[in-house]
């Protein structure tokens, strides 16, 4: 079936299974592969993507579903060659390691900073608590979130 | 001079991780390839009496079926053991029985459910105790005629290694001892759980009899010796491609996902094979840490002094060897810990049992003999009334200390990460808990890891014609920042800036040869080699200057990348060989080979030269806990933890590596535990693996202790795997502080420190 939606700012139509995520519609159809599968059933987060500006985990959202809708992925956070605040934060911290589940970890905090500017440890730590990272790189996540939220250097 | 050596560069694969534009295994799609799935035993143990694909070979797009029989070879890089398909018959629940390549991932999934195998079940041996005793159904009833190194086998038993190590007179040791505890500890299977599952692209050339295989892997050299030994093919047969890698913890080494895509690459026509596992399948069954029972036994005086200790460890390999005879033997040889003890023994065991394989874990055996080691510690430190830092301090190396092997011991840095740690911990300041029904207490544990040793590794260099710098070396990124610390080194033996160098990801066919990533070798072996080719590189640049430029080669440096005469720069490197003629162009390369073979520095009391590392690395971690005595919860508040990292060239690097280990370690005490009966693995998700999230994460103070070392490059040592071993018993040394409770069997869950608790209250209500 034909599906049609606004990709990183732009409208995309693809012929898609009527079964398929939108995480494997995002991957293997538009090639955006920062999005990752790591559990596909929506226990680890590293597939988040906005969805209407939502964080949302997008192996759990049927491709149909997403008719007509908005989708921003980590490959649209910022244009071509340049870092959007969280990324910077990020990439000056060293908030990652491997960095398998970095694009499901800045999609989320891109959103709660947006919402909540200046949101508290304890509201960055339940937004992310979803977002596993075997590396545990949480210490500098919140090195890189608390800097963004206005406290600490 | 240093420039980047010992700042907090920026990783330079930072950008593309951030981005989400680092290519990992997943990522990767090869042109005309087809997918894998793979049909499990449902059995711990069964002989397979027949297998009927024609259903699955008539549904809808699949290409290639391949059992055992088809493809019957054997891999294993310590006793050559393991099929790639199952051949005749199954010895753990999970184990690839057939593989089925598709169109689609889910047509292949979907026929693999449509083969039959009928399997005629045998008595299975799932506990590792059971394994030893004599009626003992065997895993490998022919073990004595498998291709092997030089560990020692029982024949016609379970037990695939037995080692023992004896030095000074044990019984003397203990007649002199005031106070002698024995106690046994159980360290538990514990799941790598890589973010990114296992994944490989295969592809075989038929017109060259040759496979290509496209993988995040920390090992590509020992994985590729792995395949050519068991296919009986020379190296040139196969190549490796190693992408990012999504996380390795010791877990993506060896032929896993890897064994299905190369089977099924051998049959698909030339037609590349991708082969990725579900977390329920990486879960339950590729590989876990290799679980322990050690029973150690110590003797010390009255005042404090370690007279001798022996130790019984008995590791459980699951069904086949893969790597855990290295585990079991060289984690065996530090559970008596970083401490002076005149008089030991140790016998060590590791048996075959019917359950999921296990292997290398992050540590290689000292996350479960710390367990064993800094429980004990802390409980004859209170048995015998001393504080157990003290108690450490009395008994821990110095500078200079023989180690069990006698070895000499250089770069010990023991007692500054004992004392870095307990200062900012505040140690034996009492801090009160919040609310009635909570207690807080303060627990440390330290431990010293070797490095693999003797292992080589090779750089080659290549300075382009625009100046930049390309490093090749077979050391993948694994997330530990690899890439960046070894170009930090590069920058500064050659004297460019950081910008200017490349480490481009591996490839068999163009990187030299490298040992793993793994042991925390990276940095001290793959840099050595690095300082080497770089100081080669710098005099050819030089005197390619002096030619070019027409000056006296004497007087010419290169700083920062500009060519500098007297001290005056006259030329940036990025232009030295720019507008030249073909016929005057320059290649310039260096290579060099690092190995710690011979070194003087390895010296010990033969025959046990082998146990001798060419670093050692110390770490100690010091943790409060808050626990919950109505629900047993553990909550850990703050951890101090210190690595002897001998010299950081990235501090931040090391930092992550530290936080990290941490972060692992708290997740390995207290949540993370393999739920099952019969040598099955009933908790196949997230859900019910628990792994520590950012809420569960307390305030984590990375230490750096800077011990240097003689023949390190810049003093630089190795930090990755000590990280997480001191972790879990740091937590049960505070939860006995908290409370007065032991738990001697990990995990710490909630259900054993109520029972304890109850225990203890009954005990001594009794009493």
């Amino acid at each position: 079936m034909r599906l049609t939606a606004t990709v990183n700012g732009r409208a995309r139509t693809f012929e898609v299974e009527a079964r398929s995520t939108l995480l494997e519609v995002i991957r293997e159809s538009l090639l955006l592969t920062g999005a990752k599968e790591a559990c596909g059933v929506g226990e680890c987060g590293n597939c988040m993507v906005l969805l209407d500006g939502e964080p949302t985990p997008s192996c759990l959202v049927l491709a149909p579903d997403a008719e007509g809708r908005e989708i921003v992925t980590v490959e649209g956070l910022a244009p071509e060659g340049a870092l959007d605040e969280v990324q910077a934060a990020f990439l000056e911290a060293g908030a990652f390691q491997c960095g398998f589940c970095t694009p499901g970890m800045v999609i989320t905090a891109g959103a709660l900073l947006r919402d909540q500017p200046n949101a508290a440890a304890g509201e960055i730590k339940q937004a992310l608590a979803g977002v596993l990272c075997r590396c545990g790189s949480y210490t500098k996540v919140m090195k890189a979130m608390e800097k963004l939220a206005g406290r600490g250097a | 001079m240093t420039t980047t050596v010992g700042r907090s560069v920026t990783r330079i694969d930072g950008r593309d991780k951030v981005t989400g534009a680092a290519v990992f295994g997943v990522d990767l799609a090869v042109a005309g390839m087809l997918h894998g799935a793979v049909v499990r035993s449902p059995h711990p143990h069964a002989r397979i009496v027949s297998i009927d694909p024609a259903a699955a070979a008539a549904a809808p797009g699949v290409e290639v079926i391949v059992t055992g029989a088809d493809f019957p070879y054997l891999f294993g890089s310590a006793t050559r053991d393991q099929p790639f398909l199952a051949i005749d018959r199954v010895r753990y629940v999970g184990e690839p029985v057939v593989a089925i390549a598709a169109r689609t991932e889910a047509e292949a999934q979907e026929a693999a459910d449509l083969v039959v195998v009928e399997y005629e079940e045998l008595p299975a041996v799932c506990d590792m105790r059971d394994a030893l005793a004599e009626d003992a159904p065997l895993v490998h009833p022919d073990m004595h005629t498998y291709v092997k190194g030089a560990h020692v086998i029982v024949p016609h038993t379970n037990i695939n290694t037995l080692w023992t190590f004896e030095r000074g007179d044990v019984e003397a040791g203990f007649a002199g001892a005031d106070l002698i505890v024995e106690d046994e500890f159980t360290a538990h299977a514990l799941s790598h759980a890589a973010l990114e599952p296992h994944v490989s692209i295969a592809a075989y050339d038929p017109v060259n009899r040759a496979y290509t295989l496209w993988l995040p892997t920390d090992r590509p050299f020992q994985v590729r010796g792995e395949l050519t030994a068991a296919l009986g093919i020379p190296s040139d047969k196969v190549r490796l491609i190693v992408t990012s890698v999504g996380g390795s913890f010791g877990g993506k080494n060896t032929l896993i996902s890897e064994a299905i895509s190369v089977a099924l690459a051998r049959f698909a026509g030339g037609r590349p094979v991708r082969v990725e596992f579900t977390r329920q399948e990486d879960l339950t069954a590729t590989s876990t840490r290799v679980p322990a029972i050690m029973k150690l036994r110590t003797g010390v005086t009255r005042d404090g002094s370690i007279t001798a200790r022996s130790a019984e460890a008995l590791w459980d390999s699951g069904a086949y060897t893969s790597n855990t005879v290295g585990v079991a033997i060289r984690g065996s040889s530090t559970i008596f810990g970083p401490y002076r003890t005149p008089h030991l023994s140790l016998v060590v065991r590791q048996v075959y049992t019917n359950r999921a394989t296990t292997g290398s874990y992050r540590g290689y055996g000292t996350t479960q003999v710390t367990w064993a080691c800094e429980s004990q510690m802390d409980m004859i430190a209170a048995a015998l009334g001393l504080d157990p830092l003290a108690f450490r301090l009395r008994n821990g190396y110095e500078e200079g200390d023989p180690y069990i092997n006698e070895q000499i011991m250089h770069g010990v840095g023991l007692r500054e990460s004992l004392e870095r740690t307990a200062a900012e911990i505040g140690w034996g300041e009492v801090d009160r808990a919040p609310a009635p029904h909570l207690r807080r207490g303060k627990g440390i544990a330290t431990m010293l890891k070797p490095t693999a040793t003797p292992t080589s590794s090779n750089a080659v260099i290549k300075v382009e014609e625009d100046g930049r710098v390309t490093v090749l070396v077979a050391a993948p990124e694994i997330g530990a920042g690899q890439s960046t610390v070894l170009a930090q080194i590069a920058a500064d033996a050659i004297g460019v800036p950081i910008e200017a160098v490349v480490v481009p990801g591996t490839d068999t066919a163009y990187t030299p040869y490298n040992g793993p990533v793994a042991s925390s070798r990276t940095t001290f072996h793959v840099g050595n080699a690095i300082v080497m080719a770089g100081a080669e590189i710098r005099e050819k640049i030089l005197a390619a200057a002096a030619d070019i430029l027409d000056r006296d080669a004497g007087r010419l440096d290169l700083v920062d990348g500009r060519i500098v005469e007297d001290g005056v720069p006259i030329k940036p490197l990025s232009e030295l060989f720019g507008g030249l003629a073909y016929g005057d162009g320059y290649s310039i390369t260096a290579e060099a080979r690092y190995s710690s073979k011979g070194s003087p520095l390895l010296k010990a009391a033969a025959p046990y030269e082998w146990m001798s590392s060419i670093f050692w690395m110390f770490a100690t971690h010091a943790a409060e806990i808050e626990v919950d005595i109505e629900t047993g919860a553990v909550r850990v508040v703050k951890v101090a933890a210190a690595g002897d990292v001998g010299r950081a060239i990235n501090p931040m690097a090391c930092e992550q590596q530290i936080e990290g280990g941490v972060v692992m370690g708290i997740s390995n005490a207290l949540f993370e535990e393999f739920k099952g009966s019969g040598g099955r693995i009933d908790n196949g998700s997230f859900a019910d693996y628990k792994l520590a999230a950012l809420p569960d994460i307390p305030e984590i103070v990375a230490i750096i202790v800077e011990s240097q070392h003689a023949e390190a490059p810049f003093g630089a040592k190795g930090i990755g795997e000590p990280a997480a071993a001191a972790t879990p018993p740091a937590i049960a040394n505070a939860l006995f502080d908290a409370v007065g409770i032991r738990i001697l069997d990990l995990p710490i869950t909630p259900e054993k420190v109520l029972r304890a608790i109850a225990e203890k209250a009954s005990a001594e209500g009794a009493g």
